[in-house]
């Protein structure tokens, strides 16, 4: 179905168009009843009664008395003009204000048209005649002249015709310009929702001013959102300050960890202040890990403006893998095609990049393959790092993304940070985390919306 | 080195200014920004060892002070502030690194010694000697004594920013931010994968070992042992 049939208002407006067509045709016919149809009714029923009061008059020995009155009848002025024709049974005209008539018709009534050049006066006709056999055989047709009905027929007519395009053009017209007015009002709506969910809270429904049912709307979800963006703010003060908080303790466990090791009298002692030391950072990296990932859900970390060289980003990332996979006796195979760029944040999304290569080292099998792919599909790059490995059971895929989830009997060490960040980051960009079973083996993948071309 | 530390946490500030006196170095320590102001002002350092977040004058503010007052001393900021975006915050108010609480004290102290003892800026010299160690910046060729050295092209930037800091610790997180140059969390230890794969190539058996590992701190380029 096209674009403009879906759309609410359009169909709004052909019903409405519908509705405004059936009651204009409505109202023609009554007019067209009271105009057109009740006066012809009329006309006929006096023809009726004249055609037989005339014919009375008829006697087929001095025809002169009908003759007479035929023809005060023709000379009376009125809306609709007396017409005759009286014809003996030999064919003779004996009295006719018409110059034609039609030859015996198959009903008593007759409609016909004269032409102008038909009528002494020069005037067009219609013709309504009652057609009345004689009993001698003689012809009498009474009429009158209907021209004036059958015009206002004709225009009433032309009215249907041309109105009912008419309507029918303008509506389909308004019903377009409509929909695409309403339809740039939502847009603005949903561009802003958009712009919202994409981490910007921010953004506001532009209002014009008018008190429309759209500002009305735009300014019901303006206050929504900034509700929204007070309720965030105060989550992510309370959190910045937590981690203010935290950190300075953390800082002085730090320092005072460190004093200790270092005025360590035996091995023992020392051994135990740096692993306690070890503990210390670890602690502080899965914080800022869990930080980090808050603020980049909530849209308060990374440069969305970027233009970032996938391409260049991608070799980096299996540059700085490769020794750590060789070391695992593995290799990282490169499909990355040139030119692939996107919009977003190069240090997020080399993180990510290099938390996928981390994970695939680590749970891909010793002397295997990991391969990365870097490639372009329609108007998306899409990213994916594939390992050997045992992948992940299809029950657990849907909560390897949740923060501090491992998979049972995983294995490895971590605390299940990674990928929650991976998914953070890729949302961010407008893109979703896929993993798929690769049999064997675990595909990690991402489907970027490539930046436009022709900017640099 | 004369060193000034700025810090308002006292047993924080009291750590480093131990650490780095343990190095050798003289350190004066102040509390608040307007003090700091005072010293940076008066007094000349080596280096300056800011906390962005101090009472009065907030660290930047004397940062930019210093700066806009034509004083080039190099600035380490300190601050619990982690972000990368903070980060570039406190480098374009001029400092000239950044390094997030907590930290290890031997991380402070390489940063501080590559500020300080910094070796002609880059692109001014086309060759880079240490010992029988040469590398030729123009044609990207790395030797060692007569022997041609075969590096990668990441091998050879690793290799020439531990030759413009010969002598000098470099710690895993400086070679990651200046030869890599992305701003991130590595889950595991990557570099030194990569240093050994370098070391193999650079130090062969019978030859003097030149790339060193310092011991809870980084890698140096160093002829005694």
């Amino acid at each position: 179905m096209p674009r403009i049939l879906r759309s609410l208002t359009f169909r709004l407006a052909l019903l409405y168009l519908a509705l405004f067509t059936l009651s204009i045709a409505g109202l023609l016919a009554l007019v067209w009843w009271f105009a057109v149809l009740e006066p012809l009714r009329l006309v006929r029923e006096s023809v009726a009664a004249e055609a037989v009061a005339l014919a009375a008059f008829y006697d087929p020995a001095d025809p002169g008395p009908l003759v007479d009155r035929l023809a005060l009848r023709g000379e009376t002025p009125g809306e609709h003009h007396g017409l005759h024709a009286l014809v003996s049974a030999d064919g003779r005209i004996l009295a006719a204000n018409m110059t034609r008539w039609p030859a015996r018709g198959n009903g008593d009534w007759l409609q016909f048209e004269l032409d102008e050049f038909e009528m002494p006066d020069g005037r067009e006709r219609e013709v309504l005649a009652y057609d009345v056999g004689l009993p001698d055989g003689a012809r009498l047709l009474v009429g009158r002249d209907i021209e004036e009905l059958d015009d206002r027929e004709e225009l009433i007519a032309n009215a249907v015709g041309w109105g009912s395009a008419a309507a029918l053009l303008f509506g389909l017209l308004g019903g377009i310009l409509m929909s695409l007015v309403v339809a740039r009002r939502i847009e603005a709506v949903s561009r802003t929702a958009r712009r919202v969910m994409s981490g910007d809270l921010s953004g506001r429904v532009a209002v014009r001013g008018t008190g429309d049912d759209f500002d009305r709307l735009g300014e019901t979800l303006n206050a929504m959102l900034a509700r929204i963006e007070e309720l965030v703010e105060a989550v992510s003060r309370v959190s910045d300050q937590i981690a203010h908080e935290l950190r300075t303790p953390l800082t002085r466990l730090h320092a005072d960890l460190e004093d200790l090791a270092a005025a360590a009298d035996t091995p023992e002692r020392r051994l135990l202040a740096e692993q306690a030391l070890r503990e210390a950072v670890e602690l502080q990296a899965t914080f800022d890990a869990l930080l980090r990932i808050a603020r980049i859900e909530t849209g308060r970390h990374g440069n969305q403006s970027e233009r970032v060289d996938l391409t260049v980003l991608l070799s980096d990332a299996a540059d700085l893998y490769g020794p750590a996979a060789e070391a695992r006796a593995q290799r990282i195979t490169c499909h990355i095609e040139t030119g692939l760029v996107v919009q977003g944040d190069r240090n997020l999304l080399f993180q990510a990049v290099s938390n996928l290569l981390d994970n695939a080292i680590k749970y891909g099998p010793g002397g295997g393959v990991v391969e990365l792919h870097g490639r372009r599909s329609g108007e998306a790059v899409e990213v994916g790092v594939r390992d050997h490995g045992a992948g992940i059971p299809v029950a657990e895929r849907g909560r390897v993304t949740e923060r501090f989830y491992r998979v049972p009997g995983g294995g490895a060490d971590g605390v299940g940070l990674g990928l929650s960040l991976v998914a953070a980051v890729a949302k961010r960009h407008g893109a979703r985390l896929a993993l798929e079973d690769a049999a064997p083996g675990l595909r990690a993948s991402l489907r970027l919306p490539a930046a436009r071309t022709g900017r640099s | 080195m004369r060193l000034l530390l700025v810090e308002d946490d006292r047993r924080v500030a009291a750590h480093i200014a131990k650490g780095l006196g343990e190095a050798g170095h003289t350190v004066d320590v102040v509390g608040d920004g307007r003090e700091g102001l005072y010293r940076t002002a008066g007094e000349s350092y080596d280096a300056v060892i800011l906390d962005r977040m101090l009472p009065e004058v907030d660290g930047l503010t004397i940062l930019r002070t210093m700066r806009a007052a034509g004083n080039t001393t190099p600035v380490v900021i300190l601050s619990a502030l982690g972000e990368v975006d903070e980060r570039v915050t406190g480098l374009k108010a001029g400092g000239d690194d950044y390094l997030v609480k907590p930290f290890a004290m031997s991380e402070l102290i390489a940063r501080l010694e590559v500020q300080v003892r910094r070796t002609a800026p880059a692109g001014e010299r086309m060759r880079l000697e240490f010992a029988d160690l040469a590398l030729d910046l123009a044609t990207r060729e790395a030797r060692r004594g007569g022997r041609r050295i075969d590096l990668t092209p990441r091998e050879f930037l690793i290799l020439e920013y531990m030759m413009r800091h010969a002598r000098q610790v470099v710690t895993r997180s400086m070679l990651l931010e200046r030869v890599w140059n992305y701003q991130f969390d590595p889950q595991t230890n990557i570099i030194d994968q990569h240093m050994s794969r370098l070391r193999q190539k650079v130090d062969h058996l019978g030859e003097r070992q030149l790339i060193q590992t310092v011991r809870g701190a980084g890698y140096a380029l160093r002829e005694e042992d």
